[in-house]
C-alpha cells in the first residue's frame, strides 16, 4: 500500500477527520425532525418501551430481490421505525441499509402521487398532473391507434431496474396485444442464464445464492455443509441481510469458502482462499479445475457413471448421444419411451455396449466415463472424453497465467472444495458476459462430477418449493419433467405452446395436438410471437423466460427492420441506468412515438423519454408474498398509502381493458386466455390482496390482517428432499430427473436441438436453426482482450473494467435515498495504487474512464483489493442531477453511469444473447467533479422527507 | 454495570446498515454521525492482503476523557445502566470533550450546538430486551450488547469464548475504552494503529 496515495492516520487524526466531516455536512435544514431523540418518534426516555404507542405491523423488506421479514412501526398513519423480524429463519432480525432506507424513500419528496403527463419537450421535466380515467384512456388511446395503423407488433413492454415486481406481467402484457417484444436488462443479463440452464441441465434449481435459489447450505439445524464456493457473487454486498447473514453464520460455524472475483469483496476478505480471476476468463478457471479433478481421479465415480451423461457416447457428426438403436438395432429396450437407453464402452466386457436407464446397482454395465475408439468403422468419444480434452490444456500453471492467478492459490481452492461437503454457488457476474451460459455449465457440471446433486449440505437441489412458485411436485413417484416456457412452464399448458422435456416424443406430439384442440388460436397465435420474436433464431435461450434480445429490439426500433416497435410500456426504473451502452438507447428515443412509464419516482428515463407515467406504491405500501427464506414464505404488508398510488400490475392491466373497450370487446390479433386476455396481473388492489391471502393460505384479506401470526409465515411442507433421484417411480425404474436422458447432463445435449429448432420452447412449429450451442464449458477470451495481438486488443484502453454492487444500492435504486448517498455519494472506480501511481491519480481524485462507447466520472478509490489491470466500478446515476435547484439540470444518466461504457453489440453469449456488461477496456485519466453532482452530506438534503410528505393523508385504494 | 457492546470483526463485513439503523433510530440529520465503520485496509500487496472494518462508536471508557475535560458535567455517566451520555440541556457545544476523546465518536451536531454520541440506544432501556438498533439490524450477528460485569450476559460470553482474538482499541490516554472488538488473524491482523480507507470528498 502506497503511503502516498491513501490516507493512513492514527485515531487522533481520525478524530480530527470525523470532525470535520461532521461540520461540513452540518446542516439539517429542511429536515423533518425538531424533537430531540429521547422525545422524538421513536420513544420517549421514561417509556415503559421505546415502542410504547406505536403500531407493529409485520411485513418484509423489498429492498432486494430476497425480501427479508421486516417489522414496521407505525404513529398516526405514519412509519416511523423499520427493522428486521428476529423470527425469519435467514436474516434472524437483520436489516440492511436498503430496508432501513425505505424509511427515508417511502416519504421523499421525489415521490409521485398521481398520474403524470408530459407538459413540455422529452427531457424538460415538465409534468400536468392528470386523473386516473385521463391516463388510462390516454395510454389505451395511443396503443390502440398505433396497433390500428401499424398492427400488434407495434407495441413492446419492458421491465427491470430495481424496485421491480412485474416479471410476470412484464411477458404477458405484450402478448395480450399480440406482440412478440419484450425485454428486461436483467434476464439475459442478469440470472436468466442460470435459472434456465438449471432447467436444461438437470431439471433442479439452480446455484444463484442471489436470487434465493440455494436454501440447503443456510438450514439451520442438521446443516451439512463443510464449503460453499462462491462464483461471481458478493452476498454480503448484494444480498447483505439474507444471504449475507446466512453466510456470516456459516462462516462463523467454520464453513469454508474459497470466493471467485475480481475484486475484494468482503466474502472475498473472509474467505479461505480467494481467488481474483482476470474479469470474463471463469470458463478457463473452471476448466482447470474440471483438469485438476479428472487428472487425480477425485471425482464421485459413481455418480458420474451412473447419473450423469458423460458415459455416453456422442456421435461426431450429430454430436448427440447416441441411442442404443442406432448402433445394435436388435436392442430390445425394456424402458418406457421416455426414456430412452444410450450407448456406452462397457468395462466389463471391454467393449461398446447398449446403456440402459436404471439403478446404478442394477446396471448391466460398467461404464468407462473416459473412452475414444471406433465402432462399426466410425470414431467415437464419450461425452467424458471430450469434456477431458477440452479441459486438457487448462494446466494449473496455464491458467494461473491467462486469468491472473497464483497456480498453488487454483490448487488450494479446489483441494478445499473436493475434500469438503458443499457445493458453489454463484451470482450475476457470469449473466454479463459473453460466457454465460458456459460458465453455469461449468460450475453445475464441477458439482455434478462430485455427486452433489440432491444432497444435504450441496447447492443443486430440487426443493419442494421452487424459486418462483411450485416445482418439484413433480419428482418422484413420477417420471420427473421439465417444462419450460415461462417459469416453471406456466405458460405451457396455459397457452398450449412448448414441449415437455421427459415426455418422448410421440407423447408431447399428443400433448400439444390436444391442447391445441382445446386452445387453437392462442397455440397459433403465441407459437407464431415465440417465432417473430426479436433476436431469437440466434439466441433461443430468452425463450425461457419469453424476452427478446435487447440489442436486436434497439435495432429494430432504429431501422423498422423486421418491424418497428412504436410504442413502449415500460414497467419500472430507469432504463438509461440499467441498458448496456445508454447513449445508444437515449438516440432511438426519438424512434418511439409514445413512452408510457410507471414507478414511484421520476427517473432519467421517465424524465428523458416518458410521455406520461403512471405511479406505483412503494413497498411499505404493496402487498405481496417474500421470496421465502428457507421453508418460508412471509407477508410484505399495506403498512400505508398515500396519493393515488396503485401495484405494480394495476396499470397495465386498466390499460388491457380499456383497449378492449375501446375496440369493442376483442383486441385484434392479442392472445385470450380463456374469457380475458393473456395478460396475468391483477386489474385492482382487491386482486392482488386476494392473490397474497391465497398464496398464504389466507380465505381472503381481511381475515389475513387479523391473524397475522397465524398465516406468516407460511411453511411449505415436506421442503427439504434428497435423494429424490434415488426413489422408485411408478414405472419400476429410479425417478431420476427431468431431462431426456434422465440423468444429469453435464454435456447438456438439448442446447444442441435448442440451437437447431427451438426445442422445447418454440414447439410444435419451430424456429429456425443457427450456429450450435456448446453443450459443455469452452474456454472463452473477452472480445476487448487486454492481451496485444487478440483480436479486440486495443493500446488504448489498457484496463479491464467489471463491476459489481455496493451495499447502499440495489440495481437502480435509492440514488435519491439521502442516507445511502450521504455514505456512498456518487461512483468510485476501483484501482490499484501501483496502477493510479502511473497515471498521477490520487486516493479520492476524480477520474475519467473511456470505453470504445463512451466516458463517464468516478472518483477513484485506491485498494490493493484489484489487479494493477483491473478496475472495478459500481453503476451509478445521479437524480440529483434535475434537482429543481440545479442550474443547468441533466437527466443524472451520462455523468458516472457505468452503462454508459458497457458494450451492447456482438459477440453476444450463445445461447441466451447475453452483451457485455464486464470485462470490458477502458482508459483511465484524471478529471474534476461533473457539474451538478452532490457529494457532500448537506447537499443531498433536498433528498430528505418533508413535511408534506409525512402529512400525506392515508388514502384508499384507487382501483 | 458496565453495559457495552462486543463486537465480531471475523462477521463484520462493512455494509454500514448500522449506521443507518443508529441514525433513523436517533433520528439524525445529515451530516452527523453518532457511528461509523472504517475499512481498515487492505494492507499488503496485491494479491496477498488482508483487511477488516471496525464499526465506531463511544467505547464506554471506564475512565470518560471526555467526562474529564467536560466544563460543565454536560457529559455524565449515567449510574443506573454505567452508559456515558450526554445532558443535552447542560452541553453548551465548546467541543472541548472532543479533545478528551482519542476516538472521534463524539460530533458536533451544528443545528443543535450540542454533541451527538452512542447512547447505546439509551431510550431503550426499558425495553423488555434493550438493544440497540445497530445490534438489532446488523447483517452480519457481529454486535452483542450486554454487561460485561455479569458473566452470565451475552456479551460477556462472547469476550470469554473469543480468549485471545478480543482486542481493544489503542488506549494511550489510559482511558480503558470496554467496547471489545473479536478479530481472529485467519481475518486480519489486529492493528493497533490501523490505516483507515476514508471516503471523503479531497479538500
Amino acid at each position: 500500500m502506497s503511503k502516498t496515495s491513501l490516507t493512513r492516520r492514527s485515531f487522533v487524526k481520525v478524530s480530527a477527520l470525523a470532525g470535520a466531516a461532521a461540520a461540513v455536512g452540518a446542516s439539517m435544514a429542511g429536515c423533518m425532525q425538531d424533537a430531540a431523540p429521547e422525545e422524538g418518534l421513536a420513544g420517549t426516555g421514561d417509556a415503559v418501551s421505546s415502542t410504547e404507542g406505536l403500531t407493529r405491523v409485520r411485513t418484509s423488506c423489498h429492498g432486494c430481490i430476497q425480501m427479508c421479514p421486516a417489522i414496521a412501526y407505525m404513529k398516526d398513519g405514519v412509519v416511523v421505525k423499520l427493522e428486521g423480524d428476529p423470527e425469519a429463519p435467514v436474516s434472524r432480525g437483520s436489516l440492511c441499509i436498503k430496508g432501513l432506507n425505505q424509511l427515508h424513500t417511502m416519504y421523499s419528496p421525489r415521490r409521485i402521487l398521481h398520474p403524470l403527463r408530459r407538459a413540455g419537450e422529452r427531457g424538460e421535466n415538465k409534468w400536468e398532473v392528470i386523473s386516473w380515467d385521463e391516463a388510462i384512456t390516454e395510454a389505451a388511446t395511443h396503443i390502440k391507434e398505433a396497433i390500428d395503423q401499424y398492427g400488434n407488433y407495434a407495441f413492446f413492454a419492458s421491465v427491470g431496474g430495481g424496485g421491480s415486481y412485474s416479471f410476470m406481467e412484464a411477458m404477458t402484457l405484450p402478448m395480450a396485444f399480440g406482440s412478440p417484444t419484450v425485454f428486461e436488462p436483467g434476464c439475459a443479463q442478469c440470472y436468466l442464464p442460470r435459472w434456465s440452464m438449471s432447467k436444461l441441465f438437470y431439471g433442479g434449481d439452480d446455484q444463484s445464492i442471489a436470487d434465493n435459489a440455494v436454501q440447503e447450505i443456510f438450514k439451520v439445524t442438521d446443516n451439512k455443509t463443510e464449503v460453499v464456493v462462491i462464483w461471481g457473487a458478493q452476498p454480503s454486498v448484494s444480498e447483505t441481510a439474507e444471504s449475507g447473514r446466512g453466510m456470516a453464520e456459516l462462516r462463523a460455524a467454520g464453513v469454508k469458502t474459497v470466493v471467485v472475483d475480481p475484486n475484494f469483496s468482503p466474502d472475498a476478505v473472509k474467505a479461505d482462499v480467494w481467488l481474483p480471476v482476470r474479469p470474463g476468463t471463469d470458463t478457463k478457471l473452471l476448466l482447470s479445475w474440471f483438469r485438476y479433478i479428472f487428472e487425480n481421479k477425485l471425482y464421485d465415480e459413481e455418480f458420474t457413471k451412473y447419473w450423469t451423461n458423460l458415459p455416453f457416447l456422442i456421435d461426431p457428426d450429430t454430436k448427440l448421444p447416441v441411442k442404443a438403436q442406432e448402433l445394435f438395432p436388435d436392442f430390445q429396450q425394456t424402458t418406457p419411451e421416455n426414456t430412452p437407453a444410450y450407448v456406452c464402452f462397457d468395462l466389463k466386457t471391454n467393449a461398446v455396449a447398449p446403456f440402459e436407464y436404471s439403478a446404478p446397482a442394477d446396471a448391466t454395465v460398467d461404464p468407462e466415463v473416459f473412452w475414444a475408439g471406433e465402432f462399426n468403422g466410425k470414431q467415437y468419444k464419450t461425452a467424458g472424453q471430450i469434456y477431458k480434452e477440452e479441459a486438457e490444456p487448462w494446466t494449473l500453471e496455464k491458467t494461473a497465467e491467462e486469468c491472473w492467478l497464483q497456480a498453488d492459490k487454483i490448487e488450494a481452492a479446489i483441494k478445499l472444495y473436493v475434500e469438503n461437503n458443499g457445493g458453489i454457488a454463484n451470482g450475476v457476474a457470469s449473466d454479463m458476459t459473453e460466457s454465460a451460459s458456459q460458465v453455469p455449465l461449468g460450475c453445475m457440471g464441477l458439482d455434478s462430477i462430485m455427486g452433489r446433486i440432491n444432497k444435504p449440505g450441496v447447492t443443486m437441489t430440487k426443493k419442494a418449493s421452487g424459486v418462483f412458485g411450485p416445482t418439484g411436485e413433480v419428482a418422484a413417484p413420477t417420471r420427473p419433467l421439465t417444462y419450460n416456457n415461462g417459469f416453471d412452464g406456466m405458460f405451457s399448458d396455459m397457452y398450449g405452446v412448448g414441449a415437455v422435456i421427459g415426455m418422448s416424443d410421440a407423447e408431447n406430439e399428443a400433448r400439444i395436438k390436444e391442447l391445441g384442440k382445446v386452445m387453437p388460436d392462442s397455440q397459433k397465435t403465441l407459437n407464431k410471437l415465440l417465432q417473430d420474436r426479436l433476436g431469437m433464431k440466434d439466441h433461443k435461450g430468452l425463450y425461457a423466460w419469453c424476452h427478446s434480445h435487447i440489442p436486436t429490439v434497439r435495432n429494430a426500433i432504429a431501422t423498422g427492420e423486421p418491424y418497428k416497435p412504436r410504442v413502449w410500456f415500460d414497467m419500472s426504473g430507469n432504463k438509461l441506468a440499467m441498458l448496456g451502452n445508454a447513449k445508444s438507447w437515449y438516440d432511438v428515443f426519438p424512434e418511439v412515438d409514445y413512452i408510457i412509464g410507471q414507478y414511484p419516482h421520476l427517473t432519467s428515463f421517465h424524465i428523458e423519454a416518458c410521455d406520461l407515467v403512471f405511479p406505483l406504491r412503494e413497498w411499505l405500501e404493496e402487498p405481496m408474498v417474500n421470496m421465502s427464506q428457507l421453508d418460508t414464505q412471509w407477508l410484505q404488508n399495506e403498512c400505508v398509502h398515500i396519493g393515488e398510488t396503485v401495484s405494480h400490475s394495476i396499470p397495465a392491466a386498466q390499460v388491457v381493458e380499456k383497449c378492449r373497450e375501446l375496440w369493442g370487446g376483442h383486441i385484434p390479433g392479442g392472445l385470450e386466455l380463456g374469457e380475458g386476455t393473456a395478460y396475468l396481473g391483477s386489474p385492482t388492489e382487491a386482486a392482488v390482496k386476494q392473490g397474497v391471502a391465497d398464496t398464504l393460505g389466507a380465505p381472503d384479506w381481511e381475515t389475513l390482517q387479523a391473524n397475522v401470526d397465524e398465516y406468516v409465515p407460511h411453511v411449505t411442507p415436506d421442503y427439504w428432499k434428497y435423494n429424490q433421484h434415488e426413489e422408485i417411480a411408478d414405472d419400476g425404474l429410479p425417478a431420476g430427473f427431468g431431462t431426456e436422458s434422465r440423468k444429469v447432463e453435464t454435456y447438456c445435449q438439448i442446447l444442441l436441438k435448442l440451437a437447431r429448432n427451438g426445442y422445447p420452447f418454440c414447439y410444435p412449429e419451430p424456429q429456425e436453426a443457427c450456429e450450435d450451442y456448446s453443450p459443455i464449458c469452452v474456454p472463452i477470451e473477452p472480445v476487448e482482450s487486454p492481451y496485444e495481438g487478440m483480436p479486440g486488443y486495443d493500446a488504448e484502453y489498457p484496463f479491464v473494467l467489471t463491476s459489481g454492487r455496493v451495499p447502499y444500492f440495489h440495481h437502480g435504486t435509492m440514488r435519491h435515498a439521502p442516507f445511502s448517498r450521504e455514505l456512498f455519494p456518487c461512483a468510485e472506480i476501483r484501482i490499484n495504487p501501483a496502477s493510479a501511481k502511473e497515471l498521477g491519480i490520487e486516493h479520492m481524485d476524480w477520474v475519467k474512464v473511456t470505453s470504445r462507447r463512451g466516458e463517464v466520472h468516478a472518483r477513484a478509490y485506491l485498494t490493493e483489493g484489484v489487479h494493477p489491470k483491473t478496475v472495478w466500478m459500481e453503476r451509478f446515476w445521479n437524480p440529483e442531477c434535475y434537482d429543481a435547484s440545479q442550474a443547468n439540470p441533466t437527466g443524472g444518466w451520462r455523468e458516472c453511469n457505468v452503462n454508459v461504457l458497457t458494450k451492447n453489440d456482438a459477440p453476444f453469449n450463445e445461447v441466451y444473447g447475453s452483451y457485455t456488461n464486464r470485462g470490458f477496456t477502458v482508459k483511465i485519466e484524471k478529471s474534476t467533479r461533473p457539474e451538478n453532482i452532490w457529494v457532500e452530506a448537506e447537499e443531498f438534503e433536498p433528498f430528505m422527507p418533508t413535511a408534506e410528505m409525512l402529512a400525506e393523508a392515508q388514502t384508499k385504494d384507487v382501483f | 454495570m458496565k453495559n457495552t457492546l462486543v463486537i465480531d470483526l471475523d462477521r463484520c463485513s462493512g455494509c454500514d446498515s448500522c449506521v443507518a439503523a443508529c441514525k433513523h433510530e436517533n433520528q439524525m440529520g445529515l451530516g452527523v454521525v453518532r457511528n461509523h465503520v472504517s475499512a481498515v485496509g487492505p494492507v499488503g500487496t496485491f494479491p496477498d492482503i488482508e483487511m477488516y472494518w471496525l464499526p465506531m462508536q463511544c467505547q464506554q471508557c471506564e475512565n470518560p476523557g471526555c467526562i474529564e475535560v467536560c466544563p460543565t458535567g454536560a457529559s455524565y455517566r449515567d449510574e443506573e445502566t454505567g452508559v456515558v451520555l450526554v445532558n443535552t440541556e447542560d452541553c453548551i457545544g465548546c467541543e472541548s470533550c472532543l479533545k478528551g476523546c482519542p476516538y472521534g465518536v463524539r460530533h458536533m451536531d451544528p443545528k443543535t450546538n450540542t454533541i451527538e454520541k452512542c447512547t447505546l440506544c439509551y431510550q431503550r432501556r426499558n425495553d423488555e430486551n434493550w438493544e440497540p438498533a445497530c445490534v438489532h439490524n446488523c447483517c452480519c450477528g457481529a454486535r452483542v450488547f450486554g454487561d460485561l460485569d455479569d458473566p452470565e450476559s451475552a456479551a460477556s460470553k462472547a469476550v470469554a469464548a473469543a480468549g485471545e482474538n478480543a482486542h481493544y482499541l489503542w488506549d494511550p490516554a489510559s482511558l480503558s475504552p470496554t467496547t471489545v472488538y473479536i478479530l481472529s488473524e485467519k481475518t486480519a491482523k489486529w492493528q493497533d494503529e490501523p490505516v483507515e480507507v476514508t471516503r471523503y470528498e479531497k479538500q
